[in-house]
């Protein structure tokens, strides 16, 4: 019972914090001089079309912007949080429609990253933090640094110079011409996945860098610990000293760090997703930003992430309640 | 004289660090025999942790023992050198099979997020081929030998969730499930106040006479020796400087050092008298004095002789063993008016 | 065991106790630092290009805008200096001279052709572009070549010699990387210290904003900052305007960080002690708890240094950062994209080796520092 109000004031917290972000998001969107009716009249107008003020007026009070800050903010939110978010100044198409598929593909690629870099990292930092030998230490620690300083575009253009000049073609995009917008399919599924390990592999690349130095460093924290020299002192050892004791309680901090992991990912998305020329909702989010300065699409778009990343970091919460036994007596008291 | 159940010759050790070589432990010997409790008292930085672990094969990795060091331990009518194990499973014997080890933090030597429960019959499950069940069995007997209430309950507990002197019960009753030999119960008490402690030591009283098993009693307090220990060693820097019954030496100290420690004990009937400690800091492991390794702090130094001759031990009349040279003149002093 | 010192040694090894006793925090730390190889070279390495990055007018020969650049010389190839070759080795070294033609045979495209009998001599120190330093004038460069130009990593489409535009994008980079680093960390002392300090329910509010502007991904939330200049500011209010959304998206990690150094160390045993001997606020602070933290925040800053730098590139590379003719990593690598390029101008590569030497040289330091400021560190491995 006490768990269960554990999770809703989690939850409840998590809502406040997504109220915030829109906040911030929805105040962004609004600091862009001149208002939805006038840019599209602008557009109009530029397009041959002779514009008055009234006109701007007119379109003001259809598109409901002259009713105050407040309310709609209001307004944004609540259609936001049923993902609606309303029509595009610029497109003036449906931003829910736009962003389609194109938002879930480029959370599936980001969460695929991450479970790779763990999948990697967690034993590579084992090893690197258990291992004797100074030349696995060394090695390890070199890749480590390489992951991080060489960023994911960067990786993402060596990769692009390479299949350019070797293979004569580029490995870009998420889909091949005939599946790009045809209906989902077995085929279109098969296609997706031959061509978006390149995303994943290049997202993974500093992730794996980063989780592989904060396992190892964890490791070599709870190895030093007493309690698995007691462990050892009572005839444990092997791979059962090792999975049981230091790693069963690293792992705690782990799960904690996903969601700023995830955050990272994020970071990287839209750069990659552009030079890899994806069709997803990163490079959308360049598009609507450098480009076309839509802000309604591009304050969608970050409101989408951001509260991936909260919708992570609460299902983190809830699994370390389950997890640590200290956590879970002390919400059950 | 009856096997000793365990028996240290010339065990020396040092570390591997980046100041060098650093020796911590000096042709340390002594036997301990069954069902003996055995004292081993120090300072900190005496070298008694290292030397206890040694028995176990626990110090790190950048430990470096001398050759001609040798443990062995005589259980079941084997003898076994200790320094010949080198696999997991030969290790098992004194690594919470014969030989078992409590430590000073109840609380950091149980895994946080296990509960004592799950450790205690992981315990008995590697050192033998009983079922789960069995062990659990076990398990919660020796909960309540020790003394815990509702030892079912607690079977499913964590460490944080027990007070501290049941730690340091559930400890003893974690380490006394495989019936081992010999129990190293590293300064078990320095961490209780001393209600529990008092407890503690009963505890531990009454187990080795119901276990018959033998006891290594690191500890810096002498009053705790007093009471449960038979027989005392006291080390200094790495070297071990007299050895013998807890009666005589406590009586009877032969070594200015031991004298000095019993000095030291705040005085019960005379609460005004100033304490009077040791003079002088324990020199750092670097730089250890040449000849006696106490001279530089010691009341009756003879001068150059103590400066640069290493004392051996001899053994006085009682039984008692002590390495001093002022002691050895005074023995000689003895036998030659008698 | 027995035999005696004498008593030179004596002196020595008391001197050195003496000084590793009495030795201030910073000396300890550097103590520490020199032993790690991989961090000294690091800390050379970033020395290097630092100084490289101030100097590069000085070092460099050619103005890395539009004005210094070679109209005859476009996309072309990197000069290689040789001492010797077909014709004889000469002392001083020397670069071919390029013809560039156009005419039928070669469908009208330009094509450079390489004339190793024309030999072009390197000075140094010759008079050339112009440019400011300090506030003052200067002309000498460190080498030229005597007649037309030199380029030793190439040029770029509009014929800009890749070499000069380099070194001064990493001073660039840099500044901008200091400046944002400075703000955010000016912000995060403030917002963490007094979170960190009053503990309470203003420690909570803070955190929730903190916690949610960290929440946030940084680079969309930068591209969306970003994207509100107008092209109607000048490349230096761009300039400054990347550092401070820099700084301003940055503040929260370190802002937890101060904070959370407060929390542990306000209550500290130390602290208490240290008031109960009568020492004011201002004096608890001063000596006890700025100390024991200052070496962390260096190591923090000094970490998020290569993460402003990259960033800031991220920004560029698409656009929404500096332009021209203000010229960082990140505008440099605009081109890069290009299929074109990719195939026939890899030069165009080189600026990003030195980037990834920058950054690796401050994660180097960064780590090597951390390690040594941290005075529970094993110095095991």
């Amino acid at each position: 019972m006490q768990f269960f109000r554990f999770a809703i004031t989690r939850a409840f917290l998590a809502m406040i914090t997504l109220i915030m972000v829109s906040l911030i998001v929805f105040s962004l969107m609004e600091l862009v001089p001149g208002d939805c009716a006038e840019r599209y009249l602008a557009f109009k107008s530029s397009q041959g079309g002779a514009i008055t003020i009234a006109d701007i007026d007119a379109e003001r009070v259809r598109l409901g912007l002259d009713r105050p800050y407040l309310v709609r903010w209001g307004s944004w939110i609540f259609n936001a949080f049923q993902g609606e978010f309303g029509n595009s100044c610029i497109l003036r198409v449906n931003i829910a429609q736009l962003l389609g598929d194109k938002f879930w593909i480029s959370l599936w690629i980001c969460l695929a990253s991450l479970f790779v870099a763990y999948l990697i990292a967690i034993p590579v930092g084992i090893i690197s933090a258990t291992s004797k030998s100074p030349w696995a230490n060394n090695s390890l620690r070199f890749v480590s640094y390489l992951g991080l300083a060489l960023p994911n575009f960067l990786l993402a253009l060596m990769i692009m110079l390479f299949s350019t000049v070797y293979f004569g073609d580029t490995l870009t995009g998420l889909f091949s011409k005939e599946f790009r917008d045809a209906a989902w399919s077995y085929e279109r599924v098969m296609d997706f996945l031959s061509r978006a390990w390149l995303p994943v592999f290049i997202l993974a690349w500093s992730a794996t860098a980063f989780a592989i130095q904060t396992v190892r460093a964890l490791m070599s924290d709870e190895v030093g610990k007493l309690y698995v020299t007691a462990a050892a002192a009572r005839g444990v050892s092997g791979r059962r000293l090792l999975w049981r004791y230091p790693a069963r309680h690293s792992l705690g901090p782990i799960i904690n760090s996903l969601g700023f992991d995830l955050n990272r990912i994020f970071n990287e998305l839209p750069i990659v997703a552009l030079i890899l020329t994806l069709t997803e909702a990163g490079s959308l989010l360049i598009e609507a930003l450098a480009l076309s300065n839509d802000q309604q699409l591009a304050g969608a778009i970050i409101f989408m992430l951001t509260a991936s990343i909260v919708a992570i970091n609460f299902v983190t919460d809830i699994i370390l309640a389950l997890t640590d036994p200290r956590v879970r007596r002390s919400i059950l008291g | 004289m009856s096997t000793p159940l365990i028996s240290v010759k010339d065990l020396t050790l040092s570390f591997r660090t980046d100041e060098g070589l650093v020796k911590a432990v000096d042709h340390v010997s002594f036997d301990i025999a069954p069902g003996e409790v055995m004292g081993l008292v120090g300072e900190s930085g005496s070298g008694k942790s290292v030397t206890a672990k040694s028995l176990m094969l626990l110090n790190p990795d950048n430990a470096v023992y001398d050759p001609k060091s040798s443990i062995t331990l005589n259980v079941d009518d084997q003898s076994i050198d200790v320094f010949s194990l080198k696999k997991p499973k030969e290790q098992m014997v004194i690594r919470g099979g014969a030989i078992s080890m409590i430590f000073q933090e109840p609380m950091a030597s149980f895994a946080p997020a296990i509960s004592i429960g799950d450790q205690m019959v992981e315990q008995l499950m590697i050192h033998s081929t009983m079922t789960q069940s069995r062990a659990k069995e076990i398990s919660i007997e020796m909960l309540t030998r020790v003394g815990i209430p509702d030892p079912a309950q607690r079977f499913s507990q964590y460490a944080f969730e027990f007070s501290g002197g049941m730690r340091q019960r559930a400890m003893v009753a974690m380490a006394l499930s495989t019936k081992p030999k010999l129990l190293i119960a590293d300064e078990p008490t320095t961490a209780l106040d001393v209600t529990i402690q008092a407890q503690v030591i009963d505890l531990m009283k009454d187990l080795v006479k119901e276990f018959h098993m033998a006891i290594l009693f690191i500890t810096h307090d002498l009053g705790v020796i007093a009471q449960t220990a038979d027989q005392v060693a006291v080390m200094y820097l790495g070297k071990l400087i007299e050895k013998g019954s807890v009666r005589q030496v406590l009586r009877n100290p032969q070594h200015p050092y031991t004298r000095g420690l019993l000095d030291a004990l705040p005085r019960l009937d005379d609460l005004d008298t100033p304490l009077k400690p040791v003079a002088g800091d324990i020199p750092s492991p670097l730089d250890r004095p040449p000849g006696c390794v106490f001279h530089t702090r010691c009341p009756v130094s003879l001068g150059s002789e103590c400066e640069t001759i290493i004392p051996e031990f001899i053994t006085n009349k009682d039984g008692q063993q002590v390495a001093c040279l002022l002691a050895e003149k005074d023995a000689q002093k003895e036998e030659a008016e008698a | 065991m027995t035999n005696t010192t004498t008593n030179g040694d004596v002196n020595v090894d008391q001197k050195r106790k003496e000084a590793y006793f009495t030795a201030g925090q910073g000396q300890l730390i550097w103590a520490r630092f020199k032993k790690q190889t991989a961090a000294m070279v690091g800390a050379g390495i970033l020395i290097v290009l630092i100084l490289a990055g101030i100097f590069a007018p000085f070092l460099t020969p050619y103005d890395p805008t539009i004005d210094g650049r070679n109209k005859d010389y476009v996309y072309g190839a990197p000069n290689v200096p040789k001492f010797c070759d077909d014709n004889g080795c000469s002392f001083r070294p020397f670069v071919y001279t390029f013809n560039r033609t156009r005419s039928i045979a070669t469908n009208f495209r330009w094509v450079t052709e390489v004339d190793k009998d024309a030999r072009r001599y390197l000075t140094f120190l010759p008079e050339g572009d112009k440019y400011k330093f300090l506030g003052m004038n200067f002309t000498t460069h460190l080498f030229g070549v005597d007649t037309g130009k030199i380029h030793l990593f190439g040029t770029d489409s509009t014929g800009k010699d890749i070499f000069s535009r380099t070194f001064h994008a990493i001073n660039t980079s840099l500044a901008v990387g200091t400046i944002g680093v400075f703000i955010a960390f000016v912000l995060a002392l403030i917002i963490g210290g007094i979170s960190g300090y009053y503990g309470g329910w203003i420690d909570s509010a803070l955190q929730m904003m903190t916690d949610t502007v960290r929440t946030i991904p940084a680079i969309p939330l930068f591209m969306a900052l970003a994207a509100f200049m107008p092209d109607t500011w000048s490349s230096e209010t761009r300039f400054l305007f990347i550092s401070m959304i820099l700084g301003f998206v940055g503040w929260p990690t370190l802002a937890r960080r101060v904070r959370t150094h407060l929390l542990t160390e306000r209550n500290q045993e130390y602290v208490l002690a240290a008031q109960l001997c009568g020492a004011s606020a201002g004096h608890v602070i001063r000596r006890h708890l700025l100390p024991s933290f200052t070496s962390y925040i260096i190591v923090d800053l000094i970490i998020s240094f290569p993460y402003m730098v990259l960033s800031e590139t991220a920004l560029s590379f698409i656009g929404l950062g500096l332009k021209d003719p203000v010229n960082s990593l990140g505008v440099m690598l605009q081109n890069v994209t290009d299929p074109d390029v990719l195939l026939n101008y890899q030069w165009h590569f080189i600026p990003v080796l030195f980037f990834i030497t920058l950054v690796l040289a401050f994660v180097f330091v960064g780590d090597g520092l951390r390690d040594a400021a941290d005075p529970y560190a094993d110095t095991k491995k």
